[in-house]
């Protein structure tokens, strides 16, 4: 685990609330996730936690709180900002371009490294063998390097979900924000999303991950936060989580806990 | 009443031609439709208008006619720009109404405005290559409706391009299909929306150009008939489907053109009322359509 340093934040919440219609889906939420480190959030359904997801990416306004992205408040910027800012995510119901191909749903994602940006007629009417190279690399990170010129909804289900992951990385992001990638997956594929998130880990990109399954859960991620309708009740090490006593009531003993 | 068989292939063959026109009106309504999941009812009046300004700025200046169906169809493209401003860009997403009624509104606006500016009357439309005529065998082919199709297939050609072939097409079509998506893959859906409004402006603009050269005159009271025969084409080739426009504006070009020869000017209307109403009773998401369905 990294060790902590003063603004070293990657990502960091602060006080951030999300009411709809009187109930508080993130009720005064503040975490920080570090540079570089995998971080998990878990909680029991309607805990808060694809919420928090929506409102760092932009999907909706925050009632109250920030978000901050190195330091910077995202504020009102609308998500096709926050993309630009480095942030990129999956979503729990694969929402890919099914009309497109896998190479398509690569190249709309793609973004240019600073400094290496492309004009205005390059970047919509062209493409560079710079950017085709980072496709292919990214088609086969996430094993679909065979699948370049299938429709994205002719996919199969795991398939599908590597594309929502490729997708992502495509962008180029500084953090991922991975919404229960690891839903319906059997044990193997689980298997296969440790690698790829560690990899992404690896090269230096910071992911934040909702997830369900503790296997994954417990085997990526360096810190862990626990959300219960929509407050933190814990935040620390997979182990101690794994044997926290709050976290197993949250669990087991809130029978209405609201529908996600 | 004697109709052979050459008058009826005739007829079919000029309506063919003439059916391009159609199927790129019948094009921008089905990408506005497929982009926004919204009807602008201003889209042939914009494609009038860019017309009207395309015969001004030649009869002001004194350029050479044809630049008239290039200035016209740029112009058209910013009016369309304008219709999205003012009636779609910023009302709420979920009311299918509002818009809907503000782009009627834009239509019968524009409407007041060429009729004030014309008092009312048609104005000769300059026509390209109306002396030429091919004859093959029996047939004859209009040299002016052969210029209206080859235009209006180029047209199609390059839009199917930039649609299928280029990162803005592709974008217009991500946030058509997975608008929260698209967002969050840096696509501005205002901008891309935008897009759509500016590109088939300018496709509405050829085909208003078009039709009144092939007409031979221009004239107010062509907006609220070919925003019907849009839509007619739109219902029929299946809303949103691209292939499917295009199929149907022929079609009707063809079948309007027979009804013609068959039941007369005065009737001819009814009919195309007729396979529209067909279609809404027995294949009401068109030729091409898919059951709309969004998430």
């Amino acid at each position: 685990m990294a060790s902590r340093m003063a603004g070293d934040a990657m990502l960091e919440l602060s006080e951030l609330s999300k009411h709809f219609d009187g109930i508080r889906a993130v009720d005064g939420l503040s975490l920080e996730v570090e540079r570089g480190e995998v971080f998990g959030l878990i909680g029991p359904n309607g805990s808060g936690k694809s919420t928090t997801v929506n409102l760092v990416c932009g999907v909706f306004p925050a009632t109250s709180g920030r978000v901050l992205l190195e330091g910077k408040d995202l504020g009102g910027l609308p998500p096709h900002r926050r993309l630009n800012a480095g942030i990129s995510r999956t979503f729990q119901n694969i929402r890919l371009f099914g009309e497109l191909t896998v190479w398509q749903n690569l190249w709309i994602a793609r973004r240019d490294a600073p400094g290496e940006e492309a004009g205005f007629m390059r970047n919509w009417f062209g493409s560079s063998a710079r950017i085709r190279e980072a496709i292919e690399e990214t088609l086969v990170f996430a094993g679909l390097a065979g699948r370049a010129n299938d429709l994205a909804r002719n996919l199969a289900f795991g398939e599908q979900r590597r594309l929502e992951l490729a997708r992502a990385v495509s962008a180029r992001p500084q953090l991922i924000l991975l919404d229960e990638p690891a839903a319906g997956m059997n044990r193997e594929e689980v298997e296969d999303l440790k690698q790829r998130i560690l990899a992404l880990k690896g090269s230096g990109i910071t992911v934040l991950l909702v997830e369900h399954v503790m296997e994954l859960v417990m085997g990526v991620t360096d810190r862990v936060a626990v959300l219960n309708f929509g407050k933190l009740i814990a935040l620390g090490a997979p182990g101690e989580i794994q044997g926290n006593m709050a976290v197993r009531e949250a669990y087991l003993g809130s029978p209405d806990a609201e529908a996600a | 009443m004697g109709i052979d068989f050459i008058d009826v292939a005739q007829a079919i063959i000029d309506g063919l031609l003439f059916g391009s026109t159609y199927a790129l009106i019948g094009l921008g309504f089905t990408l506005i439709f497929g982009a926004m999941h919204k009807l602008n009812m201003a889209y042939a009046a914009s494609a009038i208008a860019g017309a009207y300004v395309g015969l001004a700025a030649i009869a002001l200046s004194g350029l050479p006619p044809v630049l008239a169906f290039f200035l016209g169809p740029v112009a058209s493209g910013v009016i369309g720009l304008a219709v999205y401003i003012t009636c779609f860009r910023y009302m709420p997403a979920s009311n299918m109404l509002a818009p809907l009624m503000a782009s009627i509104g834009a239509l019968f606006f524009i409407d007041e405005i060429i009729i004030h500016a014309t008092a009312g009357s048609p104005l000769a439309f300059p026509a390209v290559m109306d002396d030429v005529y091919f004859e093959l065998g029996e047939y004859g082919f209009r040299g002016d409706l052969i210029f209206v199709l080859v235009t209006s297939l180029v047209a199609m050609l390059v839009l199917l391009y930039v649609l299928f072939g280029t990162r803005l097409g592709l974008a217009t079509r991500a946030v058509s299909q997975q608008v929260v998506a698209a967002e969050l893959c840096g696509i501005a859906s205002h901008r891309t929306n935008a897009t759509t409004f500016v590109l088939t402006g300018v496709l509405g603009g050829l085909a208003g150009c078009m039709a009144a050269a092939a007409v031979g005159v221009i004239s107010p009271l062509l907006t609220v008939p070919i925003t019907v025969k849009g839509l007619i084409v739109t219902v029929i080739g299946g809303l949103g489907s691209i292939p499917g426009a295009i199929i149907a504006g022929f079609a009707v070009g063809g079948f309007e053109n027979l009804f013609l020869l068959v039941f007369g000017v005065n009737q001819r209307d009814i009919y195309v009322f007729l396979l529209l109403f067909v279609f809404l009773v027995f294949r009401p998401n068109g030729l091409l359509g898919k059951a709309i369905k969004r998430d």
